[in-house]
């Protein structure tokens, strides 16, 4: 593999992940946002938003919070300080990659 | 995902809280009630104590006027904005004492060159529907820079419209002000309702697998 693409194959592929990376970047600039939301803005099924949001958690990146308003159950996700630090690495890197390019 | 879909993605999340229409017709409403005020401070007699109660309790119906516009947008993004599209915190800005303090002045800059240029040129209130209405345009345009939504940049250019044809009709002072008010507001309330059907259009209420959000 060249250097070029070596530094490609460092990058975080939790966040690569189209639909995370979706994910991310909205958590990024709000304070939380529910499930519903995520789920219209990234255009994915429950189900589907449900295992990403599983694999982020997983890599700590976000941090999901089952409370109710009223007695309706809410799920609220917020991003962790390392996923925001993790998003900045992935575009910088990303950036890094292209200008190389 | 390219570079053009991310920043869509952020524009849009910064957007949605304005997507349905509700801070413009709660804003509406309160310039509507300001109409009112203004309108009551000329109409009633000079002597009369309700007048003079209006007129020492500007300040009080501003904050009053406030409050309850927060309320109301919070009261109709629960009931139905957030049910239906989900629920979005978004991140409060510091008030640092840097903003506080720039916030202040710019305010007693302009409150100061209105006493002023009255003061030294009372012909200018004829121009004060004119005045209010360039003011309430630079607002509007600075919101539609920031929220990145085209339809306040229409309504800056409203509010100018709106009042240089109520001074150029010659209703100057209070009265110009109060129909200014009256007026903007009205178009206020109609900008909202418009994203509001549009909003509606767009979405449609979630009601796959139950409650859970």
């Amino acid at each position: 593999m060249s250097a070029d693409l070596r530094g490609l194959a460092d990058i975080d592929r939790v966040i690569h992940e189209p639909a995370r990376l979706a994910i991310v970047t909205i958590l990024s600039l709000v304070e939380s946002a529910d499930f519903l939301y995520l789920q219209r803005e990234a255009g994915l099924t429950k189900g589907n938003l449900s295992f990403h949001l599983a694999k982020l958690e997983e890599a700590g990146y976000v941090s999901i919070e089952k409370t109710y308003r009223g007695r309706v159950p809410l799920t609220l996700v917020r991003l962790t300080p390392e996923g925001a630090a993790a998003l900045r690495e992935y575009r910088a890197q990303l950036r890094e990659f292209l200008k190389k390019g | 995902m390219t570079d053009d879909e991310i920043k869509d993605i952020e524009k849009r999340t910064r957007q949605y809280f304005y997507e349905d229409g509700f801070i413009e017709i709660a804003v509406g409403i309160l310039f509507l009630m300001l109409g009112g005020y203004f309108f009551a401070t000329v109409a009633l007699p000079a002597t009369s104590r309700i007048k003079s109660w209006l007129d020492a309790s500007f300040v009080l119906v501003i904050l009053a006027g406030l409050f309850l516009v927060g309320r109301l947008v919070r009261f109709l993004k629960f009931r139905i904005t957030y049910p239906r599209t989900g629920y979005v915190a978004y991140k409060k800005k510091e008030a640092t004492p840097r903003r506080r303090a720039a916030a202040a002045v710019s305010g007693g800059v302009i409150g100061a060159a209105f006493s002023v240029l009255l003061a030294v040129s009372p012909s200018v209130r004829a121009w004060l529907p004119a005045l209010n209405g360039l003011l309430i345009a630079f607002a509007c345009h600075l919101f539609a820079r920031r929220a990145d939504v085209m339809r306040f940049h229409i309504l800056a250019v409203v509010s100018a419209v709106i009042g240089l044809a109520v001074a150029l009709a010659g209703i100057g002072d209070i009265k110009g002000i109060s129909l200014y008010y009256g007026v903007f507001g009205a178009a206020m309330i109609v900008s909202g309702i418009v994203a509001f059907s549009l909003y509606l259009r767009r979405s449609r209420t979630d009601e796959e697998g139950g409650h859970e959000r």
